[in-house]
């Protein structure tokens, strides 16, 4: 059962990173662009996203909820350390969510948009970073574990752990990653003749992933950052991280013939690889602190616990899963026969 | 300065506080929508089509603020509760696991009832609206499960300090689940019933889009007023619960403070917890021992047989206790009014009738507040009933009330967004041609 669960982790976290990606992505795409384009982004996101956005964001919940279960070690040091930017993230969260919901459902159309608007798109940028920050202050090797949390000071027990330039390296690569999703998905949703704005921005934000990616491993290896000396020895992380740099060929020939389809598999095949390079490189061992590693799955719930959870995450991923699948599929098809049929009016 | 663990109680319970109310309007109102929707559908009339349309914007905003408030909260267990996440967490996981399919059904379901208008078949549509409702109730049962393991901590043996043979399914299913979670799902349809209700009565009460309004007005009073009368069925097992597992929150609830048999129930009154003596109350003999164990002999332990520092805050808890009661009553005799007005149709022609419900709008959510600070300070000072107490619980990292402020500067703009938004919506709604 511990599998089940384990499966169920990095399966909500892969959706996690994909979609809720995608999702933040589109807002930072927003940020980034001319004001005209601005409008036909605002316009194309809602088409996407609108329907699918709450559930994308669900599996936060989910995977949080599984941590706190099966986890209850790494989760209790992920909340005592990194308080701050977790906050942080929720407060983006909210109000990303609110402004998206705002902008659209408004009754009144006036000025007012230019607030919803600005509020989805910083928030939009911020969170993602955020996020990536935490991720990055897991395996940054700034932890401190003591019996004694006292002992620390406050800058040390909970500002270092994620106020380094390593985890904000990691916060900026994800924050790039988002973009970067977000572009190849709006390419296919947009309207013939804006798709060039999207390649565009596929491409800057191709190369701003490679750049960053470049610069936080370089970084982190003259650093001596534990993560990255034993991502680069590890041969399966250096596989997947080279087979997701060569699948940039087939996805920019893929986009260039305008197939949706398979330009989505591949950025999306890139993204797992990346983060399987990130997990199997140093799992099960996920958090790296000063005094040594963690292990994701020595430090467990007992085992009826993890049993229980095991069999509601397959009945509730039976439910559920087919479920979410008819509501993408389903409004793709109906998409392309109603194109500018707006539910709400 | 303000405590870190003050501020961490601070906080969570402004969020909670905050929270609640958007999850119960997200978990009741789709109801209100698809009865609309049915008449729809049934008679064809265009203002149950324009009423359906409007509220469907409601259930959507509501639904994101509880939720992304939902996601703040599963955060906030563990960012100012580790201690209590670290143990409690794998225990109480189950329904909070269920929670989440179940908050994920709904996120589904809501897709398709907000963007299938015209494209899915009509009937498989309007289901669709009927399992955002089902599956919002079922989350919030469960979530209100998880807190009654807390009132009633069972499912796993505590020895030397470890939670030993955890049983999730037992945890699950407490003592305190059904008459917490029975309560609750009432409370949520009295107070989201009378709040619409009372938006749409104050539309009759100054004249605007009467047919529309009334009609709306008509079918969430009906929620709301049958809730309101089988509420104290609810509150009667949960107090008779209470007396059996948490005497000592009981006997705050009543500020009854010496042990007695044919204890008096106690109305209003002035809680001097220094003296130990309540002034100014009325007095109905013998009725505490009938309410809490069905005879008016029993004998009901006080305050003062249980340890200082095993007391919650006594005067919070008992004026709380008693504006939930008294509200609680006050709706229920209203609740019965509207069934009244059914036979007496002047009534409803009557401005006085409209205003009696545009005064009841806000204290249904009044009461349900007053009854989680009920359960949740009358519980103090454990955050695990006998188990762990909430102090040992809270989270080391000093400063918690710099975040305490942040967040009620947040939800406050929020709070007053939400309205605004609301209103306009109405507004929107006056000028239709319907």
């Amino acid at each position: 059962m511990l599998y089940v669960v384990l499966f169920f982790l990095i399966f909500s976290l892969y959706l996690y990173v994909v979609l809720g990606g995608a999702d933040y992505g589109a807002g930072i795409v927003e940020l980034f662009s001319s004001e005209e384009n601005q409008k036909i982004t605002k316009k194309t996101v809602y088409r996407v996203m609108g329907p699918v956005w709450e559930a994308n964001h669900i599996w936060i919940i989910i995977l949080i909820v599984i941590l706190w279960i099966a986890f209850p070690v790494y989760y209790n040091i992920m909340v005592v350390h990194l308080h701050i930017p977790i906050t942080i993230v929720l407060l983006g969260v909210t109000l990303r969510g609110v402004a998206f919901v705002f902008r659209h459902y408004d009754a009144v159309i006036d000025n007012t948009q230019k607030l919803y608007d600005s509020m989805f798109k910083i928030s939009s940028l911020i969170t993602p970073i955020f996020l990536g920050i935490v991720f990055g202050g897991l395996i940054s090797g700034k932890i401190h574990i003591t019996e004694d949390i006292s002992t620390l000071s406050f800058y040390e027990a909970f500002i270092l752990p994620w106020f380094n330039t390593f985890s904000i390296m990691v916060g900026l690569f994800f924050a790039a990653l988002c973009a970067f999703l977000s572009s190849v998905l709006l390419i296919g949703e947009s309207k013939e003749g804006k798709k060039n704005i999207y390649v565009r921005k596929a491409a800057i934000a191709t190369i701003v992933v490679f750049v960053i990616g470049l610069i936080t491993f370089s970084y982190g290896y003259l650093s001596g950052i534990v993560f990255v000396k034993d991502f680069l020895k590890s041969p399966y992380a250096m596989i997947c991280v080279a087979v997701s740099a060569l699948l940039l060929l087939p996805l920019w020939k893929k986009i260039t013939q305008g197939d949706i389809i398979w330009s989505r598999f591949f950025a999306g095949l890139q993204v797992f690889l990346i983060l399987l390079a990130a997990l199997v490189s140093h799992f099960p061992d996920v958090i790296i602190t000063q005094e040594g590693s963690i292990s994701l799955v020595e430090n467990i719930a007992p085992e009826s616990v993890i049993n229980v959870l095991g069999i509601s995450l397959i009945i509730g991923g039976t439910v559920i899963l087919p479920g979410l699948f008819h509501l993408l599929k389903s409004f793709k098809m109906i998409k392309i026969l109603e194109q500018n049929n707006n539910p709400l009016i | 300065m303000i405590e870190n663990i003050d501020a961490a109680r601070l906080q969570m319970a402004f969020t909670l506080i905050f929270h609640i109310v958007f999850a119960c309007i997200g978990m009741v109102m789709p109801f209100f929508m698809v009865v609309s929707h049915y008449k729809w559908l049934k008679t064809r009339e265009q203002v149950y089509l324009t009423l359906t349309k409007s509220w469907q914007k409601g259930v959507a905003i509501f639904f994101v603020t509880g939720a992304v408030s939902g996601t703040a909260l599963s955060f906030e267990l563990g960012l100012l509760w580790p201690e209590f996440m670290k143990h409690a967490g794998p225990i109480i996981g189950m329904p909070f696991s269920l929670e989440g399919a179940a908050f994920f059904v709904e996120a589904v379901a809501l897709g398709f009832y907000l963007y299938g208008w015209n494209k899915l078949p009509e009937k498989f549509h309007w289901f669709t609206g009927v399992i955002i409702g089902i599956s919002g109730v079922m989350s919030g049962i469960l979530v209100v499960a998880a807190n009654g393991w807390m009132n009633a901590p069972s499912g796993f043996d505590y020895i030397n300090g470890e939670f030993l043979n955890v049983d999730p399914v037992q945890a699950m299913l407490n003592p305190a689940w059904f008459t917490q979670a029975l309560h609750m799902t009432l409370a949520a349809f009295t107070a989201t019933g009378f709040a619409v209700a009372g938006i749409h009565a104050y539309q009759v009460y100054r004249k605007r889009k009467i047919e529309l309004h009334t009609k709306a007005f008509k079918i969430a009073i009906t929620f709301g007023a049958i809730a309101a009368i089988l509420q104290p069925i609810s509150g009667d097992l949960s107090a008779k619960d209470i007396a059996k597992r948490q005497p000592v929150k009981l006997a705050a609830m009543e500020a009854h403070y010496d042990t007695e048999k044919g204890a008096p129930l106690f109305i209003g009154g002035i809680v001097n917890n220094e003296t130990k003596e309540v002034k100014y109350k009325i007095e109905f003999p013998g009725m505490l021992s009938f309410l809490a164990f069905s005879d008016f002999d029993a004998e009901v332990k006080g305050l003062n047989d249980f340890p200082e520092d095993e007391q919650p805050n006594v005067p919070m808890v008992h004026y709380a206790f008693q504006t939930m009661v008294g509200i609680g009553t006050l709706l229920l005799a209203v609740g019965v009014l509207y069934f009244i007005s059914l036979k007496r149709k002047r009534w409803l022609s009557n401005n006085k009738f409209w205003l009696l419900f545009v005064l009841m709008a806000p204290l249904g959510f009044i009461a349900l507040e007053a009854g989680w600070i009920v359960t949740e300070v009358g519980r103090q000072p454990w955050i695990i009933h006998k188990i762990m107490r909430t102090k040992d619980a809270v989270t080391p990292m000093p400063g918690i009330v710099f975040s305490f402020y942040t967040y009620i500067a947040v939800y406050t703009v929020l709070s007053i967004a939400v309205t605004w938004l609301m209103l306009r919506q109405i507004k929107v709604l006056n000028q239709s041609n319907i």
